[in-house]
Order: C-alpha cells, then structure tokens, then sequence
C-alpha cells in the first residue's frame, strides 16, 4: 500500500519541474512531509495512518486508540488557541467528531497523518477563537511575538524535524515584524483585520507586505 | 472583507493565496472560490500541503495535556449517543420477553451465534499494476462488507464486482458491486456471513455493467488480498 502511494506521489512530483525541486521534494516524498509531527517514528506514523484508515470504514475501537494516541498534543493545540481549558475541551470535541465524519477524506490531500489532524484541531480552535473574540481588540505586536522562535532546546533539538528546522531558519530571513504576523496567525487565529489594528497599518498594506513576505518564505523553502 | 477587485494587483497571485489560505487569512468568500480554484489545480493542493507540513512545525513546542476523561465520552455521546426511544418501545422488552427469549434461542441454535462476537476482518488488496490500492472490512456487528477505494480510477462504462473466496479450491462468491464514488457498504446475506472468516480471498474483477452475466467472474481479476484480524 505505502508502496504504490510512494509511487503515486512520486509521479506527480515529476510532473512539477516548473516548480523549485525542493518545495516539490518536501510535498511528496514520504519522510519529507510525510514525516509525522510530534513523532520521530515512522512506525508510530503508520500506526496512525492504519488507526484513520480504520475510522474512515466506521471502526470504534479504530477511534478510541486514534484518540489516546493524538488527543493530548491536540488539545495542546486547542488550549494554545483558545487559553481556556473549557474552550479547548469543547473544540477538542468538535474536531474529534469531525475526525470521525471526514477520516475517509484523509488520503485524498497528501498529508502526513499528524499534519492532518493537528491542521483540523487548529483550525476547529481558530474559528472558536475567532467567534469567541467578536469585536475584542488585539494586542499590539509586541517583543514576546519578536523573538518567540529562538533557538531550540534540547529535547526539541532531539525531535527537531528537517521542516520545522527549515521553517525557523526561513522566518528568521524575514523583517522580525512579519515574521511575527505569520505566526501570530497560526497559532492565535488573527485576521488581516487584526494585523492591521495591531500594526496602526491599512488592511491592503498589510496584506501587500504579508503576501510578499510569503513568497519570500517559499522561496527560502524551496531552495 | 476584502472584494475580489481588492485583490487583483495585490503581489503573488494564487501561489500566495495558498499561503493565506492555511494560516486562514481569506475571507470566506475567498477561501471558497480559492477551494474551486483548487479542486481544478494538483500545483495548487501540493502547494497547501507544502504550507500545512511547514506550519504544523509551529506547534512542535505546544506541549501535549491529556484532556479530562469525560471528554471522550462527550464525543462518543456526541457521535453514537441514541436518542430516548418513545416509551412503548421501552416497555417492549418487559411484554415481549418471553417471546424474545424463545425467539433468541431458536436464533442461537440455527447460527452459531454462541460464538462471542466475531471478530472484525480487514484485507488490502492491491495491485500495483493496475494502480489499485483497497481496504476491504468486513464487520460482523452489522453484518456488513465495505471497501474504501484509496487509488485507483474507477473504470468507466464498466462495473467493477466484489467477490469473495472462501477457500482454496472453493468457487468465487459475488458479494456485490463497487460503488463508484462513495464508500461501499454491502448488507451480506445470512448465508454468506459464515464464510466471512480470516484467509478467506477477496478479489476485483472488472465486469460489464450491472456485473458479471454469468454469476462467475468473467473480466480480468483488478486486486486481491486475504481477510485477516488486525490488532
């Protein structure tokens, strides 16, 4: 199986030569992106992949290891976002059901399975978030966003993968202050609107510089 | 939030708007037309799972905290909780227990289902070849066959057919046909279940439409695997 999906995949990245060999590489390769987060293992990686692949065909037993095997890194995520562990509980729930309706979708989009359900869980805490804050002001960019990526510790030096290393290096060739609204939009959810209260800029600058900034970033990822 | 006029000169394109799209920085207008746009374009969904796998580094530090154990029953609840059935239907059990009772034990003798429930099998069949990659499960809970097709293009102006093989020197049995797009789900009749047990051979043979004429494979034979139990 893993097998005619590597060869799949492979196929298709050769399809790709107009794009940086490199951005292609880390897309499709499997232990490039599809290394899974959180994890150094590729037996755990397909541990997960076979427990979704089991959920998709309605195996309860299937979900409940799938759920003591990722919930407390997603719930990590969740309470990252939200700052609230009854938040988070509530958007945990939600993004496991919507593990349960959408695992048959998980093939389909080339992630590595670890991908996949931390961006579901993220996404489920984002739009929370977002609800929940309605019309509250956001904080302006301060010194913690600046330098929140330095360099890492130990421990996650250990488990430091070649994309999250690849990220770091890339967003430190950026202006500090886009940099930080990248991440500031990951992780807490802000909208260009947002930025652009935080940074006392118009909307459309912002969003001029944040999309410059991004085409810089890939093309940092891409060598 | 920002009409599609906005965004016309702004510096990019659509490589940027797959940016935008994972940190979710499109307004909902535009993440929908961006959906579109990708649905059309491979270059455009490799390049959001490029940007996904990159982003999701950014929670590598987020240590992990073991949620509170009410939650997962939360979302069983949530999932397979049962509704109240009206309360005729909860008094059944106490008018109809006799009956019920009788009933269950003329059940149990005609088919074994004495035996604690039977376990659920799996089987992936593939053939590289022919590009096919499939999860067969048979679930004995609901007595239903399902195949999930994970690659493969399902042929057009053909049926593709499922068959099972109880054993070696034993004639392919028609289970039913694949469902083209969706997961296939197939009730299998009382007389077939026995015959759903681990080593048994599940086989994809391409047919005419509406399936084989004859009752027997007659196309070429697409992917096989053998059902198993998985931990």
């Amino acid at each position: 199986m893993a097998a005619a999906r590597g060869a799949c995949r492979a196929r298709e990245g050769v399809a790709r030569l107009q794009k940086p060999p490199r951005w292609g590489v880390v897309a499709w390769v499997p232990g490039g992106a599809r290394q899974e987060a959180g994890s150094g293992s590729m037996t755990a990686q397909t541990d997960i992949e076979d427990l979704i692949a089991r959920v998709a065909m309605g195996d309860r037993g299937a979900f409940r290891s799938l759920y003591d095997r990722t919930s407390a890194k997603l719930f990590g995520v969740c309470l990252r976002v939200l700052s609230d562990p009854a938040e988070a509980e509530e958007a945990l729930q939600e993004s496991f059901v919507r593990i349960w309706d959408k695992a048959g979708q998980y093939r389909v989009n080339g992630f590595s399975p670890m991908t996949w359900l931390i961006t579901l869980a993220r996404n489920v805490a984002i739009d929370r978030r977002r609800r929940l804050s309605g019309a509250a002001r956001p904080a302006p960019i301060e010194a913690a966003d600046l330098v929140a990526d330095t360099a890492p510790g130990p421990e996650r030096q250990a488990m430091a993968r070649a994309e999250a290393a690849q990220l770091a290096e890339c967003l430190r060739e950026l202006p500090p202050d886009r940099a930080a609204m990248v991440r500031r939009a990951y992780l807490d959810g802000d909208t260009y609107a947002m930025l652009a209260e935080a940074t006392g800029v118009k909307l459309n600058t912002v969003r001029t510089w944040l999309r410059r900034s991004l085409m810089q970033l890939r093309e940092c990822l891409s060598r | 939030m920002t009409g599609p006029e906005d965004t016309a000169d702004l510096p990019g394109g659509a490589e940027a708007m797959a940016a935008e799209y994972v940190l979710g920085l499109l307004s909902e207008d535009e993440a929908r037309r961006f959906e579109a746009q990708m649905a059309q374009d491979p270059d455009l969904r490799q390049d959001v799972a490029a940007w996904s796998t990159y982003f999701t580094t950014l929670t590598d530090d987020i240590a992990p905290v073991d949620p509170a154990p009410q939650v997962f029953r939360r979302i069983e609840g949530a999932l397979f909780g049962q509704k109240r059935p009206p309360l005729w239907r909860q008094l059944m059990p106490y008018l109809g227990g006799a009956v019920a009772a009788g009933l269950l034990a003329w059940a149990v003798l005609q088919t074994d289902m004495l035996q604690p429930e039977a376990p659920h099998l799996y089987a992936d069949l593939v053939a590289e070849d022919q590009g096919y990659t499939l999860l067969a499960h048979w679930a004995p809970d609901s007595q239903t066959f399902m195949l999930r097709r994970d690659a493969g293009v399902f042929p057009q102006d053909s049926a593709l057919e499922i068959w099972l093989i109880p054993g070696p020197s034993a004639a392919p049995i028609s289970v039913g046909l694949m469902q083209p797009d969706t997961l296939t789900q197939i009730p299998v009749p009382d007389e077939l279940v026995a015959r759903m047990s681990p080593g048994a051979t599940v086989a994809i043979s391409r047919e005419p439409p509406g399936g084989s004429p004859t009752g027997a494979p007659t196309g070429p034979v697409l992917a096989v695997g053998s059902l198993g139990v998985r931990g």
